[in-house]
């Protein structure tokens, strides 16, 4: 079963790493090279179909579309990585203290991760989003606070196995303290499996980011993101600009897909 | 009870005065201290998580001033309709997913599975508020074949099954897709594990059909597991119950939770928070009685 799900799955990893680089590239070099003004509205050419001055086509604010998109990208993709950093970093201390602890102090960590989990995330998300509003950076924090769950309880378990090891014990009869053995051998050893979280939790960060701005809680219009452009789109459904909702849709679609397919790749790599 | 705990403290580290949003931005100081007397803010937290403790123990989810109704009646309002929309959703994922899973487990590394496993993987990385917004474009505002959204047509005020059903089929699809992907997946691959045991080459050679075999034998060791993951899936499923509710404008739970979260109700916001886990830890407990019924080596001390 692994040799046919390798030959098939690597040059689709390939071609998601190809696509997460080319978008992060042309996202932020693009506008640098062409004239792009995410925010300049020409309300006479409001709603223009896709041709060779707007290639996507204007908004209902005759926005450039493309502009919007890659500002958007920009926005969205970056939320992402940086949340993804953001809930591995929670979730990697707090799982390898509590698996390397263990006993009472563990069970309490887990109960505690225990009580988040039974909470819907994306009420999580909504509650913390709603009442911090405002900037990016919160919604990254906030993002990356309720993520770190999953990522805890998977290092956690790595390192419970990890420090029965041998070379544990030596660390430890040569005299190294906790923190070091927790963040220089047990840490490092699990990096394969904290690589491959962070992959996928990009992708969830990205679902997270897009779907809280599509409620109108995450980033606000007239910043654009991948979430709140769809969400505009989807009222433009009735003034039948149908070419608004694929963009943005496919863009989250493919970054997200590209992601979990790295995820996947790295971790029958692993396996 | 740890989730009361965690979603009252976290509701009152927020900034900005409640009595204050509550008389309106130019309200009198004299109305502002009223309120926030009335409502008990003036007590220490510790005070006021323990008068809403009361009352929880009694079944007093508390009063919504923002909505002047008891928060009981707003959610008992909706959430009827939020379990039907995610009942449908989860017996469509179902239906699809395990049939699906189980054939392309019997024709693995075909190039019917490869396909399958595709628009899987793509499902299983669809935005739920895109593939909503796209069925309706395609659905309600292009062919007409639905309703765009709503729970049933406006122009009746009675109970209508005809148009509730109709007001139900696309954000029970779009609900179901999420899910449905990742059940499909997982069930595909516990049964190629399971197709590999000895038990299911026995079964073969002593000449059973192969239905039988799949059918029987594997899908019902393969379900074991499963039942797990559905019991887990509960909180995804209320998540994604906001989503949809949202998009097709379907007055349930899901909304009423946004609604609260857009204007900070704040003692709607707990009450529901609250029932969700509540029907959380229900669902998890019946998904454990399921798995010693379905594997009888199972046993709780």
């Amino acid at each position: 079963m692994i040799d046919a799900r390798r030959v098939r799955i690597e040059p689709m990893a390939a071609i998601s790493i190809a696509w997460i680089a080319i978008a992060l590239l042309v996202c932020w070099i693009a506008p640098l090279l062409a004239h792009l003004d995410a925010y300049a509205t020409d309300v006479a050419h409001a709603y223009a179909q896709p041709s060779l001055a707007h290639w996507l086509g204007t908004d209902g604010l005759g926005r450039d579309e493309l502009a919007r998109l890659l500002a958007g990208g920009r926005i969205t993709l970056s939320v992402g990585i940086v949340a993804a950093l953001v809930a591995m970093l929670i979730g990697t201390i707090y799982g390898a203290l509590s698996g390397y602890y263990g006993g009472w102090f563990d069970s309490t960590l887990m109960r505690v991760v225990d009580v988040f989990l039974s909470v819907p995330t994306l009420f999580l998300l909504l509650f913390l989003a709603a009442l911090f509003n405002g900037s990016v950076l919160t919604l990254m924090l906030v993002i990356g606070f309720t993520a770190w769950l999953g990522p805890s309880r998977l290092v956690r378990g790595e390192v419970l196995t990890l420090k029965e090891r041998l070379y544990i014990e030596a660390a430890r009869s040569a005299g190294a303290s906790d923190p070091r053995i927790i963040f220089r051998h047990l840490v490092p050893n699990a990096m394969g499996t904290i690589i491959t979280t962070t992959t996928f939790m990009v992708a969830t960060a990205m679902l997270a980011e897009t779907a809280l701005s599509y409620l109108g809680i995450g980033i606000r219009l007239p910043t654009p993101s991948w979430g709140n452009l769809l969400s505009s789109a989807q009222s433009d459904i009735f003034a039948r600009a149908y070419w608004l909702i694929l963009p943005p849709g496919f863009a989250i679609l493919i970054s997200v897909c590209a992601f979990n397919f790295v995820g996947d790749w790295l971790r029958e790599r692993q396996g | 009870m740890g989730v009361t705990l965690l979603t009252f403290f976290l509701l009152h580290l927020a900034p900005g005065n409640l009595a204050q949003t509550l008389a309106g931005e130019n309200a009198a100081p004299a109305q502002v201290a009223r309120i926030t007397h009335e409502l008990g803010l003036d007590q220490p937290l510790y005070e006021q998580y323990g008068v809403w403790l009361g009352k929880l123990a009694r079944g007093d989810l508390g009063f919504s001033y923002r909505r002047q109704a008891s928060v009981a009646s707003l959610i008992g309002e909706r959430i009827g309709r939020t379990l039907l929309l995610m009942g449908t959703a989860l017996l469509l994922s179902i239906v699809i997913a395990v049939p699906l899973g189980v054939y392309q487990a019997y024709k693995r590394n075909t190039l019917f599975d490869r396909v399958a496993s595709g628009i899987v993987f793509i499902a299983w990385s669809m935005p739920t508020f895109w593939l909503g917004t796209m069925l309706i474009a395609m659905f309600a505002v292009q062919l007409h074949w639905s309703p765009v959204g709503g729970l049933q047509t406006i122009d009746t005020t009675a109970f209508d099954w005809r148009s509730r059903m109709a007001h139900l089929i696309l954000p029970a699809i779009t609900l179901a897709v999420v899910s449905l992907a990742g059940w499909s997946r997982y069930i595909r691959g516990s049964m190629v594990e399971q197709l590999q045991e000895d038990y299911i080459r026995t079964a073969i050679a002593k000449g059973l059909p192969i239905r039988a075999v799949l059918f029987h034998h594997t899908l019902r060791n393969a379900l074991i597991p499963f039942i797990t993951v559905l019991g887990g899936t509960i909180p995804a499923l209320f998540g994604g119950a906001i989503i949809t509710e949202q998009i097709f404008a379907y007055p349930g739970m899901g909304q009423l939770f946004w609604q609260s979260a857009a204007d900070r109700d704040y003692f709607t916001l707990l009450g529901m928070t609250v029932i969700t886990a509540v029907l959380v830890i229900l669902g998890n407990l019946l998904a454990d009685v399921l798995y010693g019924i379905a594997d009888p080596r199972v046993r709780y001390d």
